[in-house]
């Protein structure tokens, strides 16, 4: 009994929606570390202990020191099988075309990277001139950056800019100085790469190399170097997998709601057939089988369609990953067999869920409905539904006050998924409740002299309120998505701008412009208040992870306490940060001043520090504070995040200086930019999903609805006054839609908001994007007129 | 004799009430009749007397109020949902007024369906037989919107006798047809009974096609009014209906007489 006029709207939706879930898991597979160029010609890798957990695990790895580096690399060289062992040193330095950094590809890590010239024997680079680096003051130089050999060369490092001389050309990004240089600036060691000699096995040579690292690191062969790909690159892939995980959820979540209410629908239009069959002797179950059997016929063609184009689509859409910066430069797709698996399983699996309430409700068709007209509906909802729609706009709430109390943005942005789909559900669960108050509070508008356009319109949406909600239910699910999730992002970076900004007491702030970071001299330069970020491990046996990354900031305390107003000291004194072995802890750690407290800084070397203050957690935006001294000690290159100044200076070289405001909003520019795209995307796909069901079902619904409105002619309307009815009709369905989707998204947002006031400690602003909703509202309503204006227009001309 | 006296169908004391409880519509107040096996029976009355739902109560499509039903000596009144559906299929035909035939299927597989229902694959013959009797054996593969309003009606009588059901119920089957259409359907259920000794039990508004019948069922207001057998043609049944509605007291005390005399 399939139709393919009838299946051809839940056809599309699955199909679309495999396509969603093919192409983000497709994606999502591919998404594997590569092995940096660097270290290619290593084929096995060690690299110091992990730290940190697996999901942020773009966080640097704790360092040997170079002592035990050293001690390391003599004994790996002495390896059956290895013909030399590099310890591979990371360091800041930036070369300087015409007093600016070089615009060559900001974006790349690895472009203001400087290493040992011994590890270029890793990657086997080529040098296409000159000479390496033997001595002090010489450098080997990207040939793409257009220097020849000879000529000075300003290298901007972490203590500032420093005269160099090009003594040769490769063709990889980065700097390459000679060892003993890139010991200074990186005494810290985390991969030591080992070059086998001919005809050894990697595996072999691996299993030695674990024999004598220990527990001390970990030993990487083949795909697994991929874990020492630049910790940009993991960052980005991260937020990558972050952005494809959500889509094939919410393309699954989306497709399984508009297909159901397809189904819902066509079941609903049927009843008449559906009533025939029971009458000449279809048991309720056979009526049931029969609809579950056409899910699934059409859940699996979809499904193979699905899977073909989201696998045509693939390759392009990861490009676009790449260009927008969700992917690090690196990401090619790869056809896996785990995601064309699941996007086969998809298909079905979609249709039959969505048909589950559709064919319940088929199958208590009564026998004699074959003989009636359009049945009037008889209650317009039942009391199990309403008890299931309060109990889902309850989970949804609790979800978002969840959302607006969690620590962290990223707990924050799942519990705020959840939270749409549970109000959203709950929404369309309870829509026919509404659609009866919301058409007679309408009423107004659509009365006209003469009215007959109102009443039939009225009427209508009256008599059949599951039909008016179920048609109403693709508006609601993509209004209140696209407010909700947009109202969302943008209120909390708002707040969280404003909670940044409020901490701060400066006039103006200094920041990076074009680098990672600003040097000891451009902080001189600037006076004031200066913040300078390390990554230092703290090391607690028994406890998971066992190396715990923290950030810890190198201040001078007097201006420190000066230029944060957030800064609340529980015991101890700030003024007593100073000398070598001090720190300020937060109250999380349990620690009391004069307690002892080590930690291992960037060049590997475990320092005793003595707690000299304790302060409240959201005092600091890290995790301790140290004497700057102290960082600058261990970790040559580290470089100034931020220096706080009362006056506007002129900036130094390679910095910008903004007003508070500016640097709050800027602060977390770049992921905000990120994250504000893949609230768009995630609009995008609800959205254009949306737009889809909302034609398809009026479509549907106007195939149905030829007989009535060739009657309502027979009764003397003008063809105009017929078209006239169905865009009321479907602008009605489409207000209501809106409506309802819009005060689901308020509710959430004014609870999130409520949330956010509390934790930034400022009155929080509701930031609604307008042009998203509107936009959103348009296309829908631009949609739904010409589906259901288009097919009436046919009809009425024959 | 003891053949013709066999009842298919009985009725006793069906009451069928609607709507709710403030505003009750009585359908059928009170009726006992019965179809005997083998004969025709015509069942007439004005537009609401409750001749549709008299038949959706004898079919097994509707649960009476209150009243006991009986297909072949089967109380319908203890059967479950399923066991009704299965009876339906099995022992019972129904031809309605319209929207009689899946519009996606093709006339044979409108045909084939109560016995595909049953879980039964019915021998492609059989169909084109029963395609055949109703004068349809050229038209098995086109479906419903490329037939006749009145090859239709006859697709669903082959339909409701595929199963060669205990009684055939048809509601106004020749309503939307004109006259000569009417009169192949109308031949058609009158060669069954006198071929096969089908029951047939027909609502009807057009005392020609009453005249078909062995006997004629009069409603008004849910009871049975009155009762004509034998010597049944148009222009009495035409009469017998002026004059109740001339007179309904009258005639209904002559109708008492007439179901008085036939009960002896
Ligand atoms: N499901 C129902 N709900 C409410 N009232 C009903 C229902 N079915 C029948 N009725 C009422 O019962 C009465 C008898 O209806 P029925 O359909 O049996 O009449 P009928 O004799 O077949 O009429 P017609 O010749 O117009 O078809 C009518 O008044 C009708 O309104
Ligand atoms: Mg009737």
């Amino acid at each position: 009994m399939l139709s393919i006029r009838r299946s051809a709207s839940a056809f599309v939706a699955v199909a679309i929606g495999v396509a969603l879930v093919a192409t983000a898991t497709l994606l999502l597979a591919s998404g594997r570390p590569q092995v940096p160029d660097r270290l290619a010609q290593a084929a096995v890798v060690v690299q110091s202990p992990e730290a940190g957990t697996e999901a942020d695990s773009f966080v640097p790895t704790r360092p040997w020191s170079a002592t035990a580096a050293a001690e390391l690399t003599s004994r790996l060289a002495g390896l059956p099988g290895v013909a030399a062992a590099v310890p591979d040193r990371t360091f800041y330095a930036q070369p300087l075309v015409g007093d600016r950094p070089s615009a060559a590809d900001a974006r790349r890590e690895d472009a203001h990277q400087g290493h040992g010239w011994s590890s270029a024997q890793l990657g086997g680079l080529r040098r296409t001139a000159g000479e390496p680096p033997r001595k002090a003051g010489e450098v080997v130089v990207d040939r793409a950056l257009g220097l020849r050999t000879g000529v000075p060369v300003t290298l901007l490092t972490a203590a500032g800019p420093e005269p160099y001389t090009v003594s040769g050309l490769v063709d990889a990004p980065g700097v390459y100085v000679a060892d003993e240089v890139a010991a200074v600036l990186a005494p810290g060691v985390r991969a030591i790469g080992l070059l086998l000699a001919p005809g050894a096995d990697p595996e072999r040579v691996a299993v030695a190399a674990r024999g004598v690292v220990g527990g001390d690191g970990q030993v990487l062969t083949g795909d697994e170097r991929g874990a020492l790909e630049p910790r940009g690159d993991a960052r980005t892939r991260w937020i990558g997998m972050q952005v494809l995980t959500a889509t094939a959820a919410l393309a699954g979540f989306v497709t399984v709601f508009v297909v159901a209410s397809t189904f819902a629908f066509t079941i609903a239009q049927r009843r008449r057939e559906l009533g025939l069959l029971r009458a000449v002797g279809a048991t309720g179950r056979q009526v049931r089988r029969m609809v579950y059997a056409e899910a699934l016929a059409v859940g699996a063609s979809a499904g193979l369609v699905g899977l073909l184009v989201g696998a045509a689509l693939a390759p392009g859409l990861g490009r676009l990953l790449v260009d927008v910066g969700f992917e690090p430069a690196t990401f090619a797709v790869r056809y896996a067999f785990w995601p064309v698996a699941v996007s086969l399983v998809a298909g079905p699996v979609i249709a039959l869920l969505a048909v589950w309430s559709a064919s319940r409700r088929a199958a208590r068709v009564r026998p004699l409905e074959a003989l009636r007209e359009a049945a009037v509906e008889q209650r317009p909802i039942g009391r199990l539904r309403v008890a299931t729609g309060a109990f889902l706009v309850a989970v949804g709430a609790a979800l978002s006050v969840g959302t607006a109390t969690a620590d962290e943005a990223r707990v924050a942005a799942q519990y705020a998924l959840y939270a749409v789909m549970a109000l959203v559900a709950g929404a369309t669960v309870l829509a026919p409740a509404v659609v009866g108050p919301v058409v007679r509070l309408l009423r107004s508008p659509v009365r006209r002299p003469g009215g007959a356009i109102g009443m039939l319109v009225r009427g209508g949406a009256l008599t059949a309120t599951r039909r008016t909600a179920s048609l109403a239910a693709p508006v609601l699910l993509t209004v209140a998505f696209a407010v909700l999730v947009s109202g969302m992002v943008r209120t909390t970076t708002a707040a969280y701008a404003a909670g940044r900004a409020d901490n701060v007491n400066a006039g103006w702030i200094v920041v990076p412009d074009g680098g990672p970071g600003l040097s000891d001299q451009a902080v001189a330069a600037a006076g004031g208040t200066a913040l300078l970020p390390t990554t230092v491990f703290r090391t607690d046996p028994g406890t998971l992870p066992e190396n715990r990354p923290l950030t810890a900031l190198g201040v001078d305390p007097a201006g420190f306490a000066a230029a944060n107003r957030a800064l609340t000291v529980v015991a101890g004194s700030l003024n007593d940060l100073r000398g070598e072995d001090t720190v300020v802890v937060t109250a999380s750690t349990n620690l009391l001043p004069s307690e002892a407290y080590e930690l291992v800084f960037a060049d590997g070397t475990l320092v005793p520090l003595r707690v000299v203050a304790v302060v409240t957690d959201d005092s600091l935006p890290g995790d301790l504070l140290v004497p700057r001294a102290v960082v600058r000690t261990h970790d040559p290159s580290a470089l100034t995040s931020t220096v706080y100044v009362r006056d506007r200076i002129d900036p130094p070289v390679g910095a910008r200086i903004v007003d508070v405001a500016t640097w709050a909003a800027e602060a977390d520019a770049a992921e905000d930019r990120l994250v504000w795209l893949f609230t768009l995307l995630l609009i995008g796909v609800s959205a254009g999903y949306g737009a889809i069901a909302v034609a398809n079902t009026l479509l549907l619904a106007a195939a149905g609805r030829a007989a009535d409105l060739r009657l309502i002619r027979l009764a003397g309307a003008t063809r105009r006054q017929v078209l006239w009815l169905v865009t009321a009709e479907s602008a009605l369905v489409v207000l209501i839609g809106a409506l309802l989707g819009g005060s689901v998204a308020f509710a959430g947002l004014l609870s999130i908001r409520a949330g956010l006031a509390e934790q930034v400690g400022v009155p929080v602003d509701l930031a609604v994007p307008w042009s998203v909703i509107g936009g959103v509202v348009g296309l829908c309503l631009l949609l739904a007129v010409v589906a259901s204006v288009l097919p009436t227009w046919r009809l009425l001309r024959h | 004799m003891t053949a013709m006296t066999t009842d298919t169908v009985t009725l006793t004391g069906v009451r069928a009430v609607y709507g709710t409880r403030d505003r009750p519509v009585t359908a059928l107040d009170g009726v006992t009749t019965s179809f005997a096996s083998g004969t025709f029976t015509a069942v007439m009355g004005p537009s609401g007397s409750g001749k549709s739902t008299l038949l959706h109560c004898a079919a097994g499509l509707d649960s009476p109020t209150e009243g006991i039903v009986t297909i072949d000596g089967i109380r319908l009144n203890d059967l479950g949902e399923d066991e009704l559906t299965r009876l339906r299929r099995d022992c019972v035909g129904f031809v309605f007024q319209a929207f009689n035939l899946v519009s996606t299927l093709t006339a044979a597989q409108n045909v084939e369906l109560p016995l595909r229902l049953a879980g039964r694959r019915p021998p492609a013959r059989d169909v084109a037989a029963a395609l055949d009797a109703v004068g349809l054996a050229d038209r098995a593969g086109h479906r419903p919107s490329e037939l006749s309003g009145g090859e239709q009606q006859r697709v669903a009588v082959a339909r409701a006798l595929i199963t060669r059901p205990a009684v055939l119920f048809a509601d106004e089957p020749t309503g939307a047809l004109d006259s000569a259409a009417s009169r192949q359907v109308l031949r058609l259920l009158r060669a069954l009974v006198d071929d096969h000794g089908q029951t047939v039990v027909m609502v009807t508004h057009d005392p020609s096609a009453a005249a078909y019948a062995d006997r004629v069922l009069l409603l008004a207001d849910g009871r049975v009014v009155d009762e004509l057998t034998g010597g049944i043609t148009a222009a009495a049944v035409a009469a017998r209906i002026a004059e109740r509605e001339a007179d309904p007291v009258g005639a209904s005390r002559h109708a008492a007489e007439t179901t008085e005399g036939l009960s002896c």
